[in-house]
């Protein structure tokens, strides 16, 4: 296993540069003086300042070394400090949020984070239970139901099901609110007594011991977890299903059936974690997205994630902290790729010891 | 006489299909006395591994369901029996043994666990004492190292020593009875008789009945004492060995037979010199099912089904023809 993950772990920087020379070939698309947003906050004024610029951060330089100067930064004559080098996290300048893309960033992603640490459970565990009894009574009740609701998932756009989620919880029953927190709880936040350990609204308030707070945190992130999940489960189920069926023709299935084993053996220990196999790719892809914002969803529910900033952004052409989260997330999805692949080498002796 | 361990009646078995219902075993009869080894021979598809899996209720259903026949092991019907016994039956007292030993152990799980599963379930052992019988059992079946190798994967055996392993784990409780579906199909032809070997010693030393299903004559030859000849979903021809291979009746085992070189027996043989395609049934068949194919075929052939007769007490053939001279036998 050691030698599995370092094995993986030495593709990182190979995949880092991947993603890297792709998002910087999108920057080569913008002129030098709209890439000059990657290093200054203000836009210069005149022809002079901006020759002054392209000339200061090499933007007429050839592209290797830009490249180069883009990933690492450029050190500034005068001061000595760097500038830019999205190595270090800095994305560059938003000039629609009047603040470092890095800073938008560390705002924004605790949000997203705290939203897909919850959706993520039901997703994954009742998504799973649901596709493996679906295929183990293949054809039954449960069985139609779980295609019930996976064509309908499948079929019902993200902000449609929010849409409507919406109407009904918030506007009718006005159980639960949009939003990220009540009045009450920001103003708890900027008042110090409340400690912010991992600016995980609801892990901070476990650690805080607000019970309060923490539920106030779940009323709000109730509806798009639910809106998550269920889109979520669609895939999952179907995924689960198909894997489970073709998992339990197997001969080795079988071959543990004519041991005696009990059914519930049989399924839970001979079949499923070979099943697994193809859904963790899925699992995994998943929560990539989760992490890298729910766009629609954050927007439909006025949730403050990064999937909503980039929507903000986007829609005022700020192409710089797009891109800036286009790096970010890339660098979740490579290290997703890795969590993923070391699940694959603790699931499968033949990719652990291969 | 022996005791009767398996008394196989009139067993059905059908598949449903999108193209339509497999009717895979139409009426199979057998029996296994202890001690005998009964060799099954057919082409592929005419309902070998159905009918074994089907005494075991180990047939996927759906789509597949066994509907007709019992299966009495000992004067009780498996077909009849409540989950949790015939449970106690599989592994136990009858196991068995799969075609391809690739596929037939489960990837994710060691070879150790995967032994001592039924020794853990069946025997009463505790985790040491499976472990303990484990490394014995490999021993006996010739796998070296045995004591290192129960914690590897399958993928680190190659296809002959995951045969043995499936051998060592099907004779781990000490069953009364072993079907080994082709076990040595996909294994190359010294491999396939170093384990025909292995079997043949292991049958010795534990006294087990073995049903040996096969594609290959030469192998049957060597290890059966009785041999089945099945075709479309029945057996249509049954004797002892050597009966069977002195005095074949049955036109479909004449041409299995002709199709067996006599001078290098132990080459590899294989079953299809016969013209024709053997057939897959979506009707049960109201005539022979062989007829098509046949070189003796009548008219009666085209109307109605041969049974299964004795034409002497040890030898039982389903054909309207007299295959020495030519007519209607009467
Ligand atoms: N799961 C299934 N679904 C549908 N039909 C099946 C299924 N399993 C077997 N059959 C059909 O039943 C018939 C008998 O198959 P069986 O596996 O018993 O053949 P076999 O004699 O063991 O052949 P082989 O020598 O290739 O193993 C075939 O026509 C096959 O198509
Ligand atoms: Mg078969």
């Amino acid at each position: 296993m050691g030698t599995y993950i370092v094995r993986r772990l030495l593709l990182v920087p190979l995949l880092i540069f991947g993603v890297t020379i792709i998002i910087f070939g999108m920057l080569q698309f913008l002129g030098p003086i709209e890439r000059s947003a990657l290093y200054v906050r203000d836009f210069p004024k005149n022809d002079k300042q901006i020759q002054g610029l392209i000339k200061k951060y090499g933007l007429d330089r050839p592209i290797y070394e830009q490249y180069w100067r883009w990933l690492t930064g450029v050190k500034d004559p005068i001061s000595g400090e760097r500038e830019g080098g999205v190595l270090f996290g800095d994305f560059g300048y938003s000039r629609t949020a009047s603040q470092p893309v890095i800073n938008i960033i560390k705002n924004r992603f605790p949000n997203t984070l705290d939203l897909a640490l919850w959706a993520v459970f039901p997703m994954l565990s009742v998504g799973i239970w649901l596709g493996v009894q679906a295929a183990v009574h293949q054809n039954g009740w449960i069985d139609q139901l779980a295609r019930i609701f996976s064509i309908v998932g499948t079929s019902f756009p993200t902000f449609v099901f929010g849409l409507l989620v919406l109407i009904v919880f918030y506007a009718n029953l006005q159980w639960f609110p949009p939003g990220k927190m009540s009045d009450w709880v920001s103003v708890l936040l900027y008042s110090g007594d409340f400690k912010q350990y991992t600016h995980l609204l609801s892990i901070d308030a476990l650690l805080n011991g607000r019970i309060d707070v923490f539920l106030d945190a779940m009323r709000h992130m109730f509806l798009p977890i639910l809106t998550l999940s269920y889109i979520n489960w669609a895939t999952f189920v179907r995924v689960t299903r198909s894997s489970m069926l073709e998992t339990l023709r197997m001969d080795y299935v079988t071959t543990a059936r004519a041991k005696g084993l009990k059914e519930s053996v049989v399924i839970n220990k001979h079949a499923r974690p070979n099943a697994m196999i193809s859904i963790t790719t899925l699992a995994g892809m998943s929560v990539v997205g989760l992490l890298g914002g729910v766009v629609i969803t954050e927007t439909v529910f006025n949730y403050p994630g990064i999937g909503k900033a980039a929507a903000d952004a986007a829609q005022q052409l700020d192409v710089v902290t797009i891109l800036g989260f286009a790096v970010f997330n890339g660098l979740i999805l490579i290290l997703a790729n890795l969590v993923v692949d070391i699940m694959y080498g603790i699931i499968d002796p033949r990719v652990r010891l291969a | 006489m022996a005791e009767l361990l398996l008394d196989v009646q009139g067993l059905e078995t059908r598949f449903k299909t999108p193209e339509g219902i497999v009717h895979a075993v139409n009426g199979v009869s057998f029996t296994l006395s202890e001690g005998e080894t009964l060799g099954v021979v057919g082409e592929s598809g005419c309902g070998k591994s159905v009918t074994m899996l089907s005494c075991l209720r180990l047939i996927a259903s759906p789509p597949g369901e066994i509907v007709a026949g019992k299966a009495l092991f000992l004067g009780q019907d498996l077909l009849k029996m409540a989950p949790e016994e015939i449970r106690k039956v599989r592994g136990a007292k009858i196991s068995m043994v799969f075609q391809d030993p690739m596929t037939s152990l489960n990837p994710v799980m060691s070879i150790g666990q995967q032994m001592a599963e039924p020794l853990l379930l069946h025997m009463g052992m505790n985790k040491e004492q499976a472990r303990k019988r484990s490394i014995e059992l490999l021993e006996l079946v010739g796998i070296p190292n045995a004591a290192d190798r129960l914690k590897d994967y399958p993928h680190q055996y190659s296809g002959g020593m995951r045969q043995r392993v499936m051998i060592a784990m099907g004779l781990s409780c000490i069953p009364q009875i072993l079907i080994a579906d082709e076990p040595t199909t996909a294994l190359d032809v010294t491999i396939q008789a170093q384990i025909v070997e292995l079997v043949k010693r292991l049958r010795e030393e534990l006294g087990m009945a073995i049903i040996w299903i096969t594609h290959d004559l030469g192998v049957v030859a060597n290890i059966a004492h009785r041999v089945a000849v099945m075709y479309g979903g029945y057996i249509i021809e049954e004797a002892p060995v050597k009966e069977l291979y002195a005095n074949p009746t049955h036109p479909y085992t004449l041409g299995l037979l002709g199709s067996l070189p006599k001078i290098n027996a132990s080459e590899r043989t294989r079953l299809y010199s016969i013209e024709g395609m053997p057939p897959v049934l979506y009707q049960k068949p109201q005539a022979c099912p062989f007829a098509p194919r046949c070189t003796f075929v009548q008219e009666r052939c085209w109307k109605e089904n041969p049974a299964l007769v004795n034409i002497t007490p040890t030898h039982r053939v389903a054909c309207w023809a007299d295959t020495t001279s030519g007519s209607e036998r009467l």
